[in-house]
């Protein structure tokens, strides 16, 4: 059984002590932040180019663990979770992926989900899959992860944003 | 001068050289000897001539035809065979002499391969008869060419030579031996080169200098000695890994042990409040209440709710009890778990240790949620340092400023949140971004602490650490990972890291961490300073000295003031599992922990594995 998503895009008690350090370092934050959103978009790119090129199921796995690492230290929290399971999914150890319904439902509506974010996205197959093994399974999972990771750092982008009083 | 001399001269050496029971000297000395042949007097005379230096190899007196009807079998069967065959000249069609006796031709192959070969060689192959030549040192011959350039003896014609293969000549037989491997062609080469010298046209007699003899005797018993050696390495290597496969195991089972017993007593205390609180003795609800709820301690929430709806009656015999007698469990270490750490005062009087413990909690603001965590987190640790007011202000501790902490983290992200959080706590970072950097880093120089992320690229931290470990025994190595299942947490303590922050960590965690390791500690830049003004070793340093090469023997020197202070068997055992080859190496685990055995100077604190409530 899957843990549950978090409800909240962004886990402010972990944020706020990083916040609490601009202090002695005024653009401390947001450096990192920005320096996350440039990470997210290129892993994301990176995972495309897996997804739908050579299916290597551990280089997504790396990726997701990866990116988990980053946006769990700054308390992006949902996207961490979809990172792990992108990661769980890369090693085989999960066979499913909540639909993109359930995991919007989870959040409040203060956070401003799109109509169009609602639609499921149709993921195309993964070329890279090979006859005879259940790759193409998880790589499909995984493409819908992927699509959910996209959201969430939509969400996430759009609730700094506003904290920061600036476009990010 | 008697013929008889050298013989008896050889004597000593060569059964000397036998006893040494190598083949390769066996071998050696018969391939000499067999050579041996013709007692030419003239040639014994110069032999003794030359006896100061020399050693004549066998009887010069052995005749070529003792030697073939000695016992030992020709090692030439295959050129005798070729022999007879040409000396009895019933093929002279496909095979014969030459005119020049010095040689043979194989005049029709085909008709050889079908009929010879078959007959007289168990096979049909003219190519490996060709190879046998070659290996006995015989020669193609070119062809020779008749007046009308064409072949002598035909097309189908192989001519071959061997200098001792000769017409009617079966003594020379003897010389036909096969060629030697290449590392033996020097010597052989050298040898047959003083056959030259001393032996004649016939090469009937010969001699090996004593140089060569002793090079070679030097050689065989040095390979010996190798062999021997190595075969004594492997034996104990083979020792060695039992030994660790066995501690492994009781380690394991001394840490599942740890764990249960840990449930129980977290169980039983919870009872207790429980049954405090129904006594009406005020206890604050989150101890009990709010623990078992939080995502925290994921080694202990089982049991925690298992256990709250339970009806609690008997409780604080219960727990008593539990106290007293911890669980008959598994192996002996585990016995030695509960007991030792607590004093007998500490035990009898379970139930008041339990209520101030509560009591003192009380006493703790009730702040964020965090703190509450960390509190939870120190539970165990008071049961081992029997100290629990100096678990509890654990967030209030000052940590002493210039700790030199090295992070090994190939996150940017991660790198700089963290080194901040280090800077903040007056610590001094150094950021290496894989394993391999780590273990140069920390080859080259030393720090306080380490803190390392296991998934890495080039090497992961877990496979850094042991390597580590196998020259530093000695710097706290906490692994900062995500990934956090019972199994992957008993692989890193295994591979020697000492203790285990979850990510993503709060800066609490990270300052309760470093409390934990380095409270009682002085900065190594601090050392490095009193070390200088004080030339003599100082023994209330309670540092580590600084040059890790002292490091085991100093810890033991240092080592009963920890003792007294706060430890925890079970996981001494664990130090003394990792630096079992070094430092007891004959000792089995159980009897470990009464002797007074080495004990790492990093485990004096407990190596309870921390989690975070993840998000």
């Amino acid at each position: 059984m899957l843990d549950v998503i978090p409800c909240e895009v962004i886990n402010w008690t972990i944020l706020n002590e990083i916040i609490s350090m601009d202090e002695d370092d005024p653009e401390f934050s947001r450096g990192l932040i920005t320096q996350f959103i440039d990470q997210a978009e290129n892993t994301f790119h990176d995972m495309d180019v897996h997804l739908h090129g050579d299916g290597d199921l551990k280089e997504l796995d790396n990726l997701g663990h990866f990116l988990k690492g980053s946006s769990a230290a700054l308390g992006l929290q949902r996207i961490a979770w979809v990172c792990e399971r992108i990661q769980n999914l890369g090693r085989k150890l999960e066979q499913e992926f909540p639909s993109r319904e359930t995991l919007l439902d989870s959040l409040p509506a203060s956070a401003g989900v799109q109509p169009q974010d609602r639609v499921e996205p149709s993921v195309a197959p993964a070329v890279g899959a090979q006859e005879g093994n259940d790759d193409a399974v998880y790589l499909a999972l995984i493409g819908r992860a992927l699509a959910q990771a996209r959201i969430e750092f939509k969400l996430a982008r759009t609730e700094l944003s506003q904290y920061y009083g600036a476009q990010l | 001068m008697s013929p008889e001399l050298p013989t008896r001269n050889l004597a000593a050496p060569s059964s000397h050289a036998a006893s040494l029971g190598n083949p390769l000297v066996k071998s050696e000395m018969s391939r000499y000897s067999s050579t041996m042949q013709g007692s030419d007097v003239q040639q014994q005379q110069q032999q003794q001539i030359h006896m100061q230096n020399r050693i004549p190899v066998a009887g010069g007196s052995m005749t070529a035809q003792q030697l073939a009807s000695s016992n030992r079998p020709p090692s030439n069967e295959f050129v005798r065979k070729l022999f007879k065959i040409l000396e009895s000249n019933i093929y002279s069609n496909i095979v014969r002499w030459t005119e020049e006796g010095d040689s043979f031709v194989v005049l029709d192959t085909g008709k050889f391969t079908t009929q010879i070969l078959p007959n007289h060689f168990k096979h049909s192959n003219f190519a490996s008869f060709v190879r046998q030549l070659n290996k006995y040192d015989f020669h193609k011959v070119k062809r020779k060419m008749d007046d009308k350039q064409k072949p002598k003896f035909g097309e189908l014609s192989w001519e071959f030579k061997h200098p001792a293969f000769q017409i009617h000549n079966e003594k020379a037989l003897d010389n036909i031996k096969r060629k030697m491997a290449a590392s033996k062609k020097m010597d052989e080469s050298s040898f047959t080169g003083r056959m030259q010298g001393t032996g004649g046209e016939n090469s009937t007699g010969t001699t090996i200098s004593k140089d060569v003899f002793n090079n070679l005797k030097k050689r065989v018993e040095g390979l010996e000695k190798e062999l021997f050696a190595s075969k004594n390495e492997t034996l104990g290597i083979k020792i060695e890994v039992q030994k660790m496969n066995s501690k492994y195991n009781a380690l394991l089972e001394s840490l599942i042990t740890f764990k249960t017993v840990n449930e129980n007593l977290m169980s039983s205390f919870n009872q207790l409040c429980s049954s405090l609180s129904n006594n009406a003795i005020n206890i604050p609800q989150h101890i009990y209440q709010s623990a078992p709820g939080t995502k925290d301690g994921n080694l202990t929430a089982p049991v925690f709710k298992s256990h709250q709806g339970s009806p609690n009656n008997n409780e604080p015999n219960h727990a008593q009890s539990l106290i007293n007698n911890p669980l008959p469990l598994i192996g002996t270490p585990s016995n030695d778990i509960l007991l030792p750490l607590q004093t007998s005062e500490s035990r009898n009087n379970g139930v008041e240790t339990s209520s101030n413990r509560s009591n003192n909690n009380s006493n703790t603001t009730p702040g964020s949620n965090d703190a509450n965590v960390a509190d939870l987190k120190q539970i165990p640790n008071e049961f081992n340092a029997q100290v629990p007011q100096q678990g509890l202000d654990l967030n209030n501790v000052e940590l002493r400023k210039g700790f030199h902490v090295l992070l090994v983290e190939d996150d940017a992200i991660s790198i700089q949140l963290c080194s901040k959080f280090l800077r903040k706590y007056g610590c001094t970072v150094q950021v290496v971004t894989d394993g391999l950097s780590a273990i140069t880093t920390l080859e080259n120089s030393r720090y306080d602490l380490v803190l390392m992320d296991i998934v890495m690229p080039n090497l992961d931290g877990a496979t850094a650490t042991s390597i580590i470990r196998s020259f530093d025994n000695q710097t706290p190595i906490i692994a900062m990972t995500g990934n956090i299942d019972d199994g992957d947490l008993i692989t890193y303590l295994q591979h020697g890291m000492n203790d285990i922050l979850a990510k993503p960590f709060t800066r609490d965690d990270l300052h309760s961490m470093l409390i934990r390791y380095l409270k009682d500690r002085t900065p190594l830049c601090e050392q490095k300073r009193q070390l200088a003004s004080e030339s003599n070793v100082n023994h209330q340093q309670p540092n580590q000295p600084a040059a890790p090469q002292q490091h085991q023997h100093q810890q033991q020197q240092q080592l009963p003031q920890y003792q007294n202070e706060h430890t925890h068997p079970s996981l001494n055992q664990l130090s003394s599992q990792q630096n079992g080859p070094q430092n007891s190496p004959n000792t089995q685990l159980p009897q470990n922990q009464s002797s007074n055995l080495p004990m790492d100077r990093d485990f004096e604190d407990d190596n309870h594995i921390s989690k975070k409530p993840r998000v």
